[in-house]
């Protein structure tokens, strides 16, 4: 079976990562934090390095290696019959969804995301709901339209 | 019927029972909690507080009723209710796809039903699209008479064929009988009376070493072992009363392109499942019944409210494993359940024991650290589990026919999922990265069920048969898609 064709756009990265930094950001705070007390009230040692072991994996893993990751990953495809997406970084998914299973398209852009001009799309069927993260904005308008007027075609009940 | 009706007077106090049910807890706390005898106005505070909630609690249900009105108007079922914010709700006749009739105790002696109507997609998934909480059996039927009329105005006279309720099948009582005495309570019981034998065993005498405290620890060991297993038979006992009489005089019949169950001894249950939303079908064989070669058949459906959602959908509770195919032509006749299986790879056994043992094993190993040396008995969850291993292994299966996708499964329960492909909503294959190098590959498909989703997901297949799979279900031009209902 062949891979699907498109890629989601190369600025997820960089938002991905952003968020990485803030998640790493709360942890470092704790980190401070529980130093700070270690410091002060002479606690054991133990909290302490446990949190900088976890601050030292959150920032390489969150910043680093899973973004890149993921983005390798994330593949999808509109036919005129069916949507295919291809995504997860341990587990790959492969997912098939005919049109005519098709509900509604939404797409969604928070306070990030349009800043570097992403959406998220998410297809909803009558059981489930697929999301395509971080989309290039005028792609991802694109895509709901043409998702949305090629579900309208194949309609059918249920 | 133009004018508005009210429902029976009963239901205002269905309303207060419905309401005393919810306000038990608060009532008891009021009561019992706040006990501490004190004398003059402040004594009597907690039965004054929970009498004037009793009187809220009871006019709250009169007015209910008082203030629910409804009719059939132009083609729609219209109900009015709510005493300060009038509430009102337009039903087209169309979109109602079923009426549930429900009897309880308060209905029995006036002839009354509970009516709910279901309709395809309700705003609330939690409850009926509307309820009448007590109405005459007269009523009920001669709704659900007008309901029938306009749907067969709708339809040209020779798509609807004017076909009686024919009964399709009835459950024998001995069957009810053996489904009562395996139902969950079995396991508790069965594995109660083991605890207790083993416990008997030790205490038998066998060496007379025991010194007097040790024996008397156990006696009293016996005894509240003893107690236990009595509160469980009683339980059990119980439950198995209450199934009969839930599950007396089960039948289904079809009527017009519906499924309609019966069922009920003391409180009488009829559903309705329109033939067309029907999703798919799932035999479920679980390990106390399928020795004695009993499984039940579950319909998965489109529709109506979530939270009755499996009980009521169960068309055969209980039957013989080589009657359903017979049973189930009769109902829907193009669902094949019994094909032929293609089986997992033999390098997944392993995968699948893994699955099932590596909770057992940390459990264990915990157990064992903190409660050395007695705690080390824990490991036997491990071998256990393997057992289980190696059945979801040996059970797990496929099979394609047509536009006809069979999954099998084994968590404990051993469940065979049919599906057609025109029903099923999305496929999911997954693989891990090791997964991949061992060229297996894990398949999910997903049927609309009520108003979520249920999944059959099967483990760790050749990925050549998840590409298969897939294949399938993707679509492909001209003849091989089509083939819709």
């Amino acid at each position: 079976m062949n891979e699907p064709t498109q890629r989601i756009s190369i600025r997820a990265l960089t938002l991905w990562r952003i968020h990485g930094v803030i998640n790493a950001a709360v942890v470092a705070l704790a980190a401070i934090g529980i130093g700070l007390l270690t410091y002060f009230f002479e606690w054991s040692m133990w909290p302490f390095i446990i949190i900088s072991i976890i601050l030292a994996l959150e920032i390489i893993l969150y910043i680093f290696v899973i973004p890149t990751l993921r983005w390798k990953r994330w593949r999808y495809e509109v036919r005129e019959q069916e949507i295919e997406l291809q995504y997860g970084l341990f587990i790959i998914k492969r997912t098939l969804v005919p049109m005519v299973r098709v509900q509604h398209v939404d797409s969604e852009q928070g306070p990030l995301l349009r800043k570097y001009r992403l959406a998220t799309i998410s297809i909803s069927t009558a059981a489930t709901t697929h999301k395509v993260p971080a989309l290039d904005e005028v792609e991802a308008e694109e895509l709901r339209h043409s998702i949305s007027s090629l579900a309208r075609v194949a309609e059918e009940d249920v | 019927m133009f004018e508005p009706k009210r429902l029976h007077p009963i239901s205002a106090l269905i309303n207060f029972i419905k309401g005393l049910k919810d306000a038990i807890l608060p009532l008891i706390a009021v009561l019992f909690l706040n006990n501490n005898q004190q004398d003059g106005w402040l004594g009597s505070m907690p039965l004054l507080i929970s009498g004037s909630l009793l009187l809220v609690i009871l006019t709250a249900g009169i007015i209910k009723w008082l203030r629910f009105s409804y009719w059939i108007e132009e083609g729609e079922l219209r109900i009015e209710h709510g005493l300060f914010v009038k509430k009102k709700r337009y039903i087209p006749i169309d979109r109602i796809q079923s009426l549930d009739f429900s009897e309880g105790i308060f209905h029995r002696p006036f002839q009354l039903v509970k009516v709910k109507v279901e309709t395809a997609g309700s705003s609330d998934a939690l409850e009926a699209e509307a309820e009448l909480t007590a109405i005459h059996k007269k009523e009920a039927d001669h709704i659900q008479l007008v309901i029938d009329e306009r749907k067969k105005e709708k339809f040209s006279e020779n798509e609807y064929e004017a076909v009686d309720r024919k009964l399709v099948y009835q459950m024998e009582l001995k069957d009810i009988i053996i489904m009562a005495l395996t139902s969950g309570g079995a396991g508790v019981v069965i594995s109660g009376v083991l605890v207790f034998l083993s416990q008997g065993m030790e205490f038998l005498p066998v060496d007379a070493i025991y010194d007097e405290v040790i024996s008397w620890l156990q006696v009293g060991l016996l005894v509240v072992a003893a107690a236990i297993l009595f509160v469980l038979f009683i339980a059990y006992g119980i439950s198995v009363i209450l199934t009969i009489f839930r599950y007396s005089n089960f039948s289904v019949y079809i009527d017009n392109g519906d499924i309609i169950m019966t069922r009920g001894l003391l409180e009488k249950k009829q559903v309705t499942i329109p033939l067309n939303r029907i999703q798919g079908v799932r035999v479920d064989e679980n390990p106390i019944r399928q020795p004695l070669g009993y499984a039940t058949v579950t319909i998965i459906s489109a529709g109506g409210s979530v939270n009755d959602s499996d009980q009521t959908l169960t068309i055969l509770p209980l039957i013989k494993r080589k009657q359903i195919t017979d049973v189930l032509r009769r109902i829907i006749d193009d669902y094949e359940w019994d094909l032929p299986a293609n089986r997992v790879p033999k390098r997944s056994l392993f995968r699948y024991i893994l699955r099932f043992i590596w909770l057992p094993a940390v459990i264990a190993g915990v157990v064992s650290y903190y409660l050395f040396p007695f705690g080390l008995l824990a490991w036997i969850l491990v071998p256990a589990a393997s057992i289980f291993g190696y059945l979801s292994f040996k059970d797990a299966g496929w099979n394609i026919n047509g536009n006809q996708l069979t999954l099998i499964r084994r968590i404990l329960v051993k469940q065979t999922y049919v599906m057609k492909k025109h029903r099923i909503q999305a496929v999911t294959k997954d693989q891990t990265i090791f997964q991949k190098r061992a060229r297996l590959a894990s398949i999910e498909a997903t049927l609309k069920s009520g108003a979520g989703g249920a999944s059959a997901r099967l483990w760790y297949l050749e990925e050549k048969d998840t590409d298969i799979v897939m294949s399938w279900y993707r679509y492909k031009d001209s003849y091989n898609n089509g083939s819709l209902d």
